[in-house]
């Protein structure tokens, strides 16, 4: 029997009792005390994890930061011999990937990690040790990025590694392959926050917090997540065609063996460009967090700022060969991406206009955070308005890979993120130590950024429109160049200035301060309801939200909580428990327990890095070593951390409501984790698809005579074999449910060597028809599609053994199957995929009548 | 912030006085499509000041005022014809012209074609004329008021061929052949640049494009579509043929023929040395011949420290009478 | 023992409402695609004779346009008519019931609409002013 429930008429709390509170309270901080001492480092639960990414992307920041410093050094006179010219070219590399890789994107995710379950009334994300994992590959990626320039061998080829540059051996050296492994690694550690934080906003909200009441900064992160799901994986197939090329000589940008390096660019682009909205957006939503709170009344225009957003997220992906405007394409090309360009600028702006107007109708209360956030604005809409010159292509043909487009990303970047996010550290250092920064050293290190980050990058537009190309390690004194890049110079080291006061002003201890008042700043939204001093459950108990800023809106809300009148006020089993919503309007579906600190996470992510550092050697044994360990590990932390059985399949949650302790299918959060990275996995399937078409597009001999095509039989033989496979793992979620347990497994167990054999059919194709990688385009393409598949089976056929051993061990079982749910989604997708190649191998090549 | 502003709009101002002349301005107007572009640039610039003043000054204003909740519709009209009406008219103006202007700036054929094709770290120039190519590098010789059809290519990695003071830059793309329309108005010589990092001494890829009058520049290309005249016992070619520069250098009407640096059958008549860098003097072409990598760093020519006095003061002596 | 209540599975796709959110921008996203790739294809194809004998690219171009304009526009009637969307500038919708979620995301869906509408208009200009590839 379901019925829908009015959350408003809930049953009355129980009464209040000062034993049974005090009892509660110690049973929640039993389930989530953090370990003591080194053991720390195994913590999962996001206030650890977070700070550990904010902390360790702003040390990333700040290594970036004092290699722009060289730069500015060596460029400050004319003929300068500071550093070398190889060093040169190492040092503006590493800038730009770091600030991008390490840093712009990263501290998007602490940030939400830190902050967004609090906002949602959670105790926690959904996948806490997934976080954790991520937080691990990107620290061990990181350093090993960046700690290469200490041995003379950063990658040198710019932060977009155009090729043939960076794909030819001949001109490019170890560097470049630690760029792609070493990015690679780290993209990872991105698609798994978006995972975690799309499922994250979409079903962890409190009880009642529909989609019309979702506070602003759910909507950018759930916004930004996609973002980073449809524009990270075409990024991922890129860098897997380049290392192929560069390990093994496969032809993807070689032009004389059938290659084109403009594909690198659409590929990267794809990424690049969204990615820059990707890191702006979560930035606007801090101010569009924080402005509310000073103005002291609710964001005018909330669903314009939604429609902004959303629409921002979109336009973005039609801008991407607006940093190709100068590549030769044809002009019909050129101007359509400079019609999406321009008309990015209508939503960005509304957001902008929305924040003038909310301030318009209140008096806004001056505080640091708020002059942090007054500053980002003056430069972004500069920069904004600089954005919209270079989005004209006759413009462009002049401003590209000029010092002004220098100064204009700058511009867009330190206006729209840097600025906010101080703003935000501001607004939430109290949140997060209870303690509060200085106003006074916020103000002179306001100033110091604001002014010096002015005198750095405003006459650069001037050094760009007197002909100052971008990447130039030494200028002549006749250039002219001079006087405009000493002044750049001084700025930027009074802009460094100011963040030094900045980071002091963060890092100086505070034990001996008081601590700050509960909701220090009197804002609406939810994660300053935690009690000062704070526990590491998070919220006492998890409310019932019917507002859009539920402290103002709900009166008494914080004392209700307190005293454990709302949802899971208690851990009865010492598990840690959060409560599932759905994604419309909030109804809670079910207990979800998460996993509690680990190791497990960190051996996965240090044999997965391994794996990536080895590779970039050519160390080709130890990196499968480190390979299996990875899987083993991974193994491990699946088995004992997720879909385990509960001890009861409901449980009492309060106020009269009794919730399932499982869930499988569409209901459960693994299932949307796996539906979510299956998308992102499809969109870098897509990139490989796209390259094909590029390919066929570009050059008009890349479909080659039909002796050369892999045969029709044995392809349609393979893909018949792969998907009979497939319809085996469907048939095993089948006869699970109906309870045949031994069916399920050997069905499982069957699927593998049937798609296995027809992979190697596949194969059997392609050798036969004498098609070798590195010969032509076409040859390297067919293979990368079967590589591409057989990495995808592969996987599927530990998960097939892994699924089969959890029947055998009777933990999949019919009434708790949600592995062999989950199998089968994995499953699905792997079926288009071969589906699609099979398109592309057998029948588009007869359909064009070869 | 206020003050802040006007101090850096100040700062502006005068570097934008400062910075009229320079051979690689955008806006020294020297060709018209730089000159179009430039017109663009401007109202731009005057617009985008205008529209950052507005915004800024409305959250300034904003910020200050005491609060009206009762002007809460006003607000929120605000954000309908500021936000959203006037940006989409504004910008869909802009975009139009911005395409006119793009059509207007490129052409398929022009009154002389180049074909320039970009190196590691040089530039390889042909003239097609009616009786043949000819072959020189570094340096592009325009004549005034005609429109050059470059045809650009290049041979290891991507280059970017661009003349600020000209008009705007076009990719050189390994396989693939771009194009870009050049028509210079002002005489002079005017700088030119790679602008697309192509690693190593990208910094130091440089030429000069000389804008002459027609006349003369007919007279210089007929100059340059000629074979050097050079003794056959001259002791500076002997040291030249000795040292091996045949084998990768081509001076035309000689058995040096080789085809992977720049050709020098006019070396000394070009205005620099190194791709653009040096002012062409006997001692930086020594000191070039001597200690390369110091000049240019990781280029692919030898440097040849042995060479010294006399045997060295020859073969300078013979290569700056390469006219 | 505290009486026992359970819920619905969640609704997405059929009766739930995120869909039409996406619906109008992923217009202009397949309107966009198809632009380029007609534009490129014609250019680089037309040649060899592929696409030569078809029309003007920019007849496709504005023919494309005109199409997803229709589309839009009664997606923007469904966002209307099923969802109670409006246009409102002048209140939020702030109601915590069903009614109040499905006319928010109605009235975000037809924002969306008019954003995608304009932004395909700007697609549409270049394949009027250009002839040529």
């Amino acid at each position: 029997m379901t019925h829908e429930i009015d959350l408003s008429q809930l049953p009355p709390p129980e009464p209040y009792d000062k034993a049974r509170d005090e009892a509660q309270r110690a049973r929640l901080l039993q389930a989530w005390a953090a370990p003591k001492g080194w053991r720390r480092i195994s913590a999962v639960n996001n206030s650890h994890v977070g700070k550990w990414y904010l902390l360790t992307s702003f040390a990333f920041f700040t290594f970036a930061g004092l290699l722009a410093l060289l730069i500015r050094a060596q460029l400050a006179v004319p003929e300068n011999d500071l550093v070398s010219q190889s060093l040169f070219n190492q040092l503006f590399t590493l800038h730009g990937t770091a600030m991008m890789f390490l840093f712009a994107v990263p501290i998007f995710e602490a940030v939400a990690i830190l902050i967004l379950p609090e906002i949602l009334g959670a105790r926690d994300l959904p996948f806490p040790r997934l976080s954790a994992f991520g937080y691990w590959c990107f620290l061990i990626g990181g350093v090993f990025v960046c700690g290469s320039i200490f041995f003379g061998v950063a990658p040198d080829g710019g932060w977009f590694m155009y090729t043939p540059l960076s794909s030819d051996p001949a001109y490019s050296g170890l560097g470049t392959d630690i760029w792609l492994l070493g990015l690679s690694f780290i993209e990872v550690s991105s698609i798994a926050a978006a995972v975690e934080l799309i499922v994250g906003v979409l079903k962890s909200r409190p009880p009642g917090m529909r989609l019309n009441l979702m506070p602003l900064y759910c909507w950018y992160v759930l916004v930004v997540a996609g973002m980073i799901l449809f524009a990270f994986p075409p990024l991922i197939a890129g860098d897997l065609l380049l290392e192929m090329e560069r390990a093994f000589g496969w032809a993807f940008f070689d032009p004389d063996r059938g290659g084109d390096p403009i594909l690198w660019q659409h590929l990267f682009w794809i990424f690049g460009h969204p990615e820059v909205y990707i890191i702006f957006l979560p930035s606007i939503a801090l101010i569009a967090t924080m402005l509310p709170t000073f103005a002291g009344r609710p964001m005018v225009g909330h669903s314009w700022i939604v429609l902004s957003a959303v629409g921002v997220a979109f336009l973005s992906f039609g801008l991407w060969v607006h940093h190709m405007f100068t590549t030769g394409l044809p002009e019909i090309s050129l101007s359509f991406f400079s019609a999406a360009s321009e008309a990015v600028a209508v939503p960005t702006g509304i957001q902008i206009f929305c924040f003038i107007a909310t301030m318009l109708v209140s008096k806004v209360r001056p505080s640091v955070p708020m002059l942090y956030a007054g500053g980002a604005m003056a430069i972004f809409v500069f920069g904004g308005l600089t954005g919209v010159m270079v989005a004209l292509v006759p413009f462009d043909w002049q401003a590209h890979d000029s010092y002004f487009v220098v100064a204009h990303l700058h511009y867009t970047l330190i206006g729209g993120m840097l600025f906010p996010l101080f703003a935000g550290v501001t607004y939430w250092y109290p949140f997060v130590t209870e303690k509060r920064m200085s106003d006074r050293v916020g103000k002179w290190a306001f100033w110091l950024l604001f002014g010096g980050f002015n005198l750095a990058f405003l006459p650069m537009h001037w050094t760009g429109v007197m002909g100052m190309p971008r990447r130039v390690w030494t200028y002549d004194l006749s250039d002219g160049w001079a006087v405009l890049n000493m002044v750049s110079t001084v700025g930027a080291f009074i802009f460094a200035t100011g963040f030094a006061v900045f980071a002091v002003n963060v890092l100086w201890p505070r034990r001996n301060h008081p601590r700050v008042a509960r909701n220090i700043w009197g804002a609406g939204t939810m994660e300053w309801s935690g009690e000062v001093p704070g526990n590491p459950w998070g919220v006492r108990s998890i409310p019932y939200v019917h507002t859009r800023y539920p402290l103002w809106e709900q009166p008494d809300l914080l004392d209700q909580m307190d005293r454990g009148e709302w949802l899971l006020p208690d851990a009865e089993e010492g598990k840690r428990e959060m409560i599932v919503t759905d994604i419309l309007d909030a109804r809670p579906l079910f207990v979800q327990r998460v996993g509690g600190p680990t190791f497990l996470t960190i051996g996965a992510g240090v044999s997965l890095g391994a794996v990536f550092i080895l590779a970039t050697f050519h160390l080709w044994a130890i990196t499968l070593a480190f390979g299996a360990a990875f899987v083993a590990f991974t193994l491990w932390w699946l088995w004992t951390g997720t879909a385990q059985v509960p001890e009861a399949p409901e449980k009492y949650v309060g106020r009269g409501l009794t919730l399932p302790t499982y869930a499988q299918g569409n209901r459960a959060v693994g299932w949307w984790a796996v539906f979510i990275t299956m998308t992102g996995d499809m969109t870098a399937f897509t990139g490989l698809v796209f390259s094909y078409f590029f390919y066929w597009t570009a050059l008009p001999s890349f479909l080659p005579g039909a002796a050369k095509l892999p045969g029709v039989l044995p392809l349609l033989i393979g893909t018949l074999l792969m998907l009979a496979a497939w319809g085996m793992t469907v048939a095993a979620r089948g006869v699970l449910a109906q309870g045949r347990r031994g069916v399920s497994m050997a069905l499982l167990l069957g699927a593998v060597p049937v798609g296995a054999l027809g992979l190697g059919a596949w194969c059997w194709a392609a050798l036969a028809a004498g098609l070798d990688p590195t010969v032509t385009s076409f040859d390297a393409m067919v293979w990368i599609l079967i590589l591409w598949t057989g990495l995808h089976l592969s996987l599927n056929w530990v998960m097939h053994l892994y699924v089969a051993a959890r029947i055998g061990a009777g933990i999949c079982q019919p009434a708790y199957r949600a592995d062999v749910i989950n199998l089968t989604l994995f499953g699905h997708f792997v079926a288009v995929t071969v589906a699609v190649t099979f398109v592309l191998l057998a029948l588009f090549p007869m359909l064009m009548g070869v | 912030m206020r003050r802040g502003t006007s101090i850096l709009f100040g700062v502006l101002f005068l570097t934008a006085l400062g910075g009229c002349d320079g051979r690689h301005n955008w806006m020294a107007g020297a060709g018209e499509e730089a000159a179009a572009i430039g017109d663009l640039f401007l109202i731009l610039m005057v617009g985008a000041a205008v529209i950052w003043s507005l915004v800024v000054g409305a959250a300034v204003y904003a910020h200050r005022r005491r609060a009206h909740p009762g002007l809460e519709r006003e607000a929120r009209l605000f954000v309908i014809w500021g936000g959203v009406v006037f940006p989409v008219l504004l910008i869909g103006a802009l975009l139009v012209w911005g395409l006119f202007l793009l059509k207007g700036i490129t052409a398929d054929e022009g009154d002389l074609t180049v074909r320039v094709d970009g190196e590691r770290w040089w530039w390889r120039v042909t003239y097609e004329t009616p009786t043949g190519d000819v072959v020189t590098a570094n340096e592009i010789r325009l004549p005034q008021g005609r429109t050059a059809l470059f045809r650009l290519t290049a041979d290891d990695v991507i280059h970017a061929f661009w003349v600020p003071a000209l008009g705007g830059k076009m990719d050189m793309v390994p396989g693939r052949e771009t194009t870009l329309a050049l028509t210079p108005k002002k005489l002079g010589n005017w700088g030119g640049l790679c602008a697309e990092f192509c690693g190593g001494a990208h910094a130091l890829m440089r030429f000069d494009a000389v804008v002459m009058a027609p006349d003369a520049f007919e007279t210089w290309l007929a100059r340059e579509a000629e074979t050097a005249q050079v003794a056959a016992d001259d002791p500076g070619f002997q040291v030249f043929l000795d040292e091996g520069c045949g084998a990768c250098h081509t001076i035309r009407g000689t058995q040096a023929a080789g085809p992977v640096g720049p050709d020098l059958t006019h070396l000394a008549g070009r205005e620099k040395l190194g791709a653009g860098l040096y002012e062409m003097t006997p001692e930086h072409m020594a000191r070039w011949i001597t200690d390369t990598h110091a000049m240019k760093p990781d280029i692919d020519m030898p440097p040849y420290p042995h060479l010294s006095g006399p045997r060295l003061d020859t073969l300078v002596d013979f290569l700056m009478r390469l006219e | 023992m505290p009486k026992v209540t359970r819920y619905d599975a969640p609704r997405v796709i059929d009766s739930g409402s995120i869909w039409i959110l996406v619906a109008a921008p992923t217009i202009w996203a397949v309107h966009f695609l198809l632009s380029y790739w007609v534009a490129a294809v014609y250019c680089a194809k037309s040649g060899s004779g592929w696409l030569g004998g078809l029309t003007d690219p920019r007849w496709i171009i504005v023919g494309l346009g005109g199409l997803s304009i229709a589309a839009i526009v009664w997606l923007g009637m469904i966002a209307v008519r099923r969802y109670g969307g409006v246009f409102v500038v002048l209140e939020e919708i702030t109601d915590s019931s069903e009614q109040g979620r499905e006319r928010f995301i109605g009235h975000v869906a037809l924002l969306l609409c008019a954003l995608s509408a304009v932004a395909i208009v700007f697609t549409v200009i270049p394949g009027l002013v250009f002839d040529r590839c």
